[in-house]
């Protein structure tokens, strides 16, 4: 990762923007909404990978600040939902997709399809990813 | 399945970065999602990845009006096959 980072210092012009955007892990929520609001069925448990790889990434961009090869300039949290029209099909594509990096615990599957089949009839299940999105300036002094 | 409705990740990336008239790598582009979200705007923008059949379909699915602007090569970012000072703005699209 820090070799890429070097990488990418190389070819920005000077003061060039770096973007960093990517999902952290936090537990995210599983929701089912409608049009009415959204419920709270339970939360994601981040698996050992996962946290392993943020961990990894973090550690990448303070490597790259110490050598002064980027400089921070903002940083914001944002939400970033998946959506499904039912549980069935949020529970294949987690363990198609994030399989060893996310689990879904059976009493949150519960709760959640629970939840869903008394919900509106427009009702969607969503999970709500929390995205770091950071712009770094490359340092040219 | 449905990613981002609401639209979060276009509002936040044009709000961190001013696409127009910049030359821009994406880093880790796979099929292109985050791409055509930005591309437009951009003078040119290069989206790179390792995964070659993520890099078909993003060919495939590139926009008729990007064609001129938007080009996808499959590599690395051990070593990114560009000049130095090359580029205004990279993108780690979610690949850090």
């Amino acid at each position: 990762m820090v070799h890429a980072l070097d990488e990418i210092r190389r070819i920005l012009k000077p003061k060039g923007v770096l973007i960093d955007l990517r999902p952290v892990e936090s537990n995210w929520a599983v929701e089912v909404s409608s049009s009415s609001g959204y419920q709270l069925a339970g939360t994601l448990i981040d698996l050992p990978i996962a946290v392993a790889d943020d961990e990894a990434a973090f550690s990448a961009m303070r490597t790259a600040e110490a050598h002064n090869w980027f400089v921070k300039k903002k940083e914001k949290e944002f939400a970033f939902f998946y959506y499904w029209d039912t549980p069935s099909e949020m529970k294949e594509f987690m363990e198609d997709e994030w399989y060893g990096f996310e689990k879904l615990e059976e009493d949150v599957f519960q709760k959640t399809k629970s939840l869903w089949a008394t919900a509106n009839a427009d009702a969607r299940i969503r999970v709500r990813v929390k995205m770091l999105i950071t712009q770094w300036e490359k340092w040219w002094g | 399945m449905q990613k981002d409705p609401e639209g979060n990740e276009k509002k936040y990336l044009h709000q961190f970065a001013d696409f127009s008239n910049k030359r821009v790598l994406e880093v880790g582009c796979g099929e292109g999602r985050l791409t055509w979200k930005y591309a437009g705007a951009s003078k040119l923008t290069v989206g790179f990845d390792p995964d070659y059949n993520a890099l078909r379909i993003a060919q495939a699915d590139t926009p008729h009006d990007l064609h001129k602007n938007v080009q996808f090569i499959n590599a690395n970012a051990t070593y990114i096959p560009f000049s130095k000072e090359t580029f205004d703005i990279a993108i780690l699209a979610w690949s850090l």
